[in-house]
């Protein structure tokens, strides 16, 4: 498994250059420079004015030569500055955002997992009732519903009409650590991200569940007069639960995409936040450097998927 | 009974929720001293993540709530008021101005403010490498004399009667602190957030990127101790993130959008302030298409729009239909054509200059960096009545950074912005207009990107600026007024209001939607927030 391990991880390393490669092209084919965002309109610029910014930026360099420069100092450990003018080491800029992005998806993989799992299960269980009815057009709903939608509704309800919950931010401004403060930013953006992945592990729960309920060794249980309640809960759900891992594997790397535009929606200071703002601003090192980050989570996450199903099921090996 | 009957599943969830902290938060965005949370760098006056003041061109709100220029505008933007500088004077031939700084100023770590911040504050930003915006506008000063702590004496090469106004934008800077940086790291310098002094009423105390910058009060202010103990900046990505956080009470004030008024209407919790944007909006003619050559096509299209209704039924009245780039009395002259709408004059026009040879129906690009809802509808009408005359165009909003690549092309592309919808300053100095319609600003000179070179239009403008007799100002640009009308470089359209909504607990707070943010007398050391 270690060799396999190392061998997914240098085809990881190779991938993370390939794409890097790509997002810095397509980067320079975008119309505009980090000096076209600098620059207002009604600023008179001179040729010269811009040509001496962009010299400043590095940005008059073959392309080739830059991308060269920017891998060099990326293996010494170098991302760059970011090219706004605070100037932030573009290291110190996504070591700041990590833990935000971390803690807004891993609060809404959690709640999703567990209400997703709960709700599958019900809804197996209760296979035609209207309890497994409304549980599934909740989930429809909650699949076909765009992020960015989702949020905006999620907003309006709970901060702007119900007042339950602060429409943005992480912590309120000016105002010492508390832990209920955190919460309470967190709460509502990690439940509208988790709505999307609850609605999909429920789907994907119930219908594993179905499976393993017309299994022989589940009719024998019955036989033997084991209670319904350990018959799912021991004999069941365990056996449910393989498919929804490698779901839930798989979503977690790609989960970073409905992120973006929740912490979008919810001013909320994690790597998705940070990118969509890059964008705007062509800041060319902390598009790159963001990039890689989150190329590299969704790598490593694909991995480690693969390596817990190897743990999880004997039968599946690994090599 | 089921595996999770309704009772487990409602006490887990309601664990969850008390766990997780939603509940009803009223009241998380007010305790301990007075603080005020604003949005101060929403909407088109906002300038968020720029602490530089040498290249601010937007954004002054925020920025005066530590920093100061030498003068200000009043609160109604109608005259230019002395801040730091306490009085000034003038010379017959307008080409030197003494100063006199206000007494007993000081900077916020406690050293005296002087005359020779002032000559440092001049010299760098007339210095190419700090990254300055100014250095064109402040081109004509030749010398700076500091005769005294107290006295600066301007020496002008030629007359320039926006000197004022360019100095209302110039905020003074330290020199004891900045004298030591090399000016060419000064464009992304940590000076700026790393505890920045100032001379204004609050000290910028912190700023986490992308979120908020606090403040805190300057005791020793020059104008006495202010009232709030602390302001917060808060940040947003979109003007509605602002609206929701004024509505569910995180912040007291924001600029807000047009469309969002509804929120607040009927709402004693807050203040609905209006004010002109001095922003004029226009359809500028790209010249270096070579479509537009003829100046009765460009009648046809000021004909072809009916600007009365656009601005009745999409601004809701809302906005003032202009006929040239400015709205203000004192700068527009009576007589002038007001291009009411008249499709069939303007296929008349159309049909004398030959438009099916110069164009006909081939589609022409309108590139616009406004990408709001209204901006859509209001581009969407123009083009059903360009259409309808025979005048195809194509809308194409981009953000600002594609709008200038496109128009800052060193070989511009003329066929992908035959057309631009745009905005430009028009006061309340109106000289603003120069750099986009004079035909010495035509690119790499300056940023008449549109390439306008109309002689009467370049010839008005070069007479109201060089113009030693300042009485005849508004004449003159009255001129540039009717040089305008007549020979359109542009169509020119509307001056829309523009809107902020305060909570109706401030207390002698004096904000407006001023262009770029003002900078104007704006007070902040009397603001309160009623208990």
């Amino acid at each position: 498994m270690l060799r396999y391990t190392l061998k997914r991880l240098a085809a990881g390393a190779a991938m993370l250059i390939a794409l890097s490669m790509l997002v810095f092209i397509l980067l320079r084919l975008a119309p505009g420079d980090p000096v076209d965002a600098y620059i207002d309109p009604m600023v008179k610029m001179s040729a010269a004015d811009m040509a001496r910014l962009r010299a400043e930026l590095g940005l008059d360099k073959p392309l080739p030569v830059q991308y060269l420069i920017w891998l060099r100092d990326v293996l010494h450990g170098d991302f760059g500055r970011s090219l706004q003018r605070t100037g932030e080491p573009v290291l110190a800029l996504i070591g700041s955002r990590i833990g935000p992005t971390l803690l807004l998806m891993l609060s809404g993989f959690g709640i999703a997992i567990i209400f997703g799992l709960i709700a599958g299960v019900v809804s197996a269980v209760k296979r035609g009732s209207v309890r497994d009815g409304t549980l599934l057009a909740v989930a429809a709903v909650g699949v076909s519903s765009p992020a960015f939608l989702t949020a905006l509704i999620g907003l309006y309800l709970f901060s702007v009409v119900l007042h339950w919950a602060p429409s943005g931010g992480m912590l309120t401004p000016a105002m010492p650590f508390s832990l209920h403060d955190l919460l309470s930013h967190l709460i509502l953006p990690a439940l509208i991200l988790a709505f999307y992945q609850s609605a999909l592990v429920t789907r994907y729960m119930r219908s594993s569940m179905l499976e393993v309920l017309t299994q022989d060794y589940i009719r024998t249980a019955r036989a033997k007069g084991v209670r319904e309640n350990r018959i799912v809960s021991h004999h069941a759900v365990r056996n449910a639960l393989l498919p929804v891992v490698t779901l839930i594997g798989s979503t977690l790397g790609l989960a970073v995409g409905g992120a973006i535009f929740i912490e979008s929606v919810f001013n909320w200071p994690g790597m998705g936040l940070l990118l969509v703002n890059a964008v705007e601003l062509r800041d060319y090192p902390v598009i790159m450097g963001s990039t890689l980050v989150i190329g590299a989570w969704v790598i490593v996450m694909n991995i480690a998927t693969d390596l817990v199903y190897a743990v999880i099921d004997p039968r599946v090996k690994v090599s | 009974m089921g595996l999770i009957g309704n009772r487990t599943l409602a006490a887990v969830t309601s664990a969850a929720l008390a766990l997780t902290g939603l509940a009803p938060v009223a009241g998380w965005a007010a305790a301990g001293d007075k603080t005020l949370t604003g949005g101060f760098d929403v909407g088109p006056g906002g300038f968020p993540g720029n602490f530089n003041p040498l290249m601010a061109t937007t954004g002054y709100m925020a920025l005066t709530l530590n920093y100061q220029p030498l003068f200000v505008y009043d609160g109604k933007l109608s005259q230019i008021v002395g801040q730091l500088a306490k009085s000034y004077t003038v010379s017959d031939d307008k080409k030197t101005y003494t100063i006199t700084l206000q007494p007993d100023v000081k900077w916020q770590d406690g050293t005296p403010f002087t005359s020779a911040d002032v000559a440092f504050t001049l010299k760098l930003a007339q210095d190419k490498t700090s990254g300055s915006v100014y250095v064109d506008r402040l081109s004509a000063i030749t010398d700076v004399e500091t005769p005294d702590a107290h006295t600066v004496v301007l020496k002008l090469s030629k007359v320039n009667l926006s000197l004022l106004d360019t100095l209302t934008k110039l905020m003074m800077l330290p020199k004891h602190k900045l004298e030591k940086i090399d000016p060419s790291t000064l464009p992304r310098n940590p000076y700026w957030t790393d505890h920045p002094i100032a001379t204004g009423p609050f000290v910028f105390d912190k700023y986490v990127t992308d979120q908020y910058v606090e403040y805190s009060r300057f005791k020793e202010y020059w104008r006495g101790e202010p009232k709030i103990a602390r302001v917060v900046n808060r940040y947003f990505k979109t003007t509605a993130g602002a609206v929701s956080a004024l509505k569910s009470g995180e912040i007291q004030i924001s600029y807000v959008n047009a469309d969002d008024l509804s929120a607040f209407k009927g709402d004693k919790g807050f203040h609905v302030i209006k004010g002109n944007s001095f922003v004029v909006n226009y359809l500028g003619f790209n010249f270096g298409a070579k479509i537009w050559d003829n100046q009765k096509v460009r009648q046809a299209v000021m004909y072809a729009i009916n600007r009365k209704a656009i601005v009745d039924s999409l601004y809701g009245g809302m906005a003032k239909v202009a006929n040239c780039g400015y709205v203000v009395d004192r700068y527009v002259p009576k007589g002038l054509n007001d291009y009411a709408y008249d499709p069939e004059k303007a296929r008349q026009l159309l049909k004398e200059a030959g438009w099916d040879k110069i164009n006909g129906s081939k589609p022409i690009k309108v590139l616009t960096y406004y990408n709001t809802q209204l901006s859509d509808n209001v581009l969407g009408a123009m083009q059903a009545m360009l259409s309808q005359v025979g005048i195809n165009i194509v809308p194409r909003d981009v953000d600002m950074s594609t709008y200038n690549a496109t128009i800052y092309a060193t070989t511009p592309d003329y066929d992908s912005f035959g057309l631009v919808y745009a905005g430009l300053t028009n006061g309340p100095d109106p000289s603003n207009l120069n750099i986009g319609l004079n035909a010495s600003q035509i690119p790499p000179n300056g940023s008449n990107y549109t390439r306008v070179n109309l002689p009467g239009v370049s010839k008005a403008f070069d007479t109201a600026l060089s113009d030693a007799d300042g009485s005849k100002y508004d004449s003159d640009f009255q001129n540039v007024c009717k040089a305008m009308n007549t020979d359109l470089p542009w169509a020119t359209l509307w001056v829309t209001d523009r809107f902020g909504v305060a909570s109706a607990k401030l207390k002698d707070f004096v904000w407006m939607p001023a262009p770029g943010g003002g900078p104007y007398a704006s007070h902040p050391e009397k603001w309160d927030i009623a208990n």
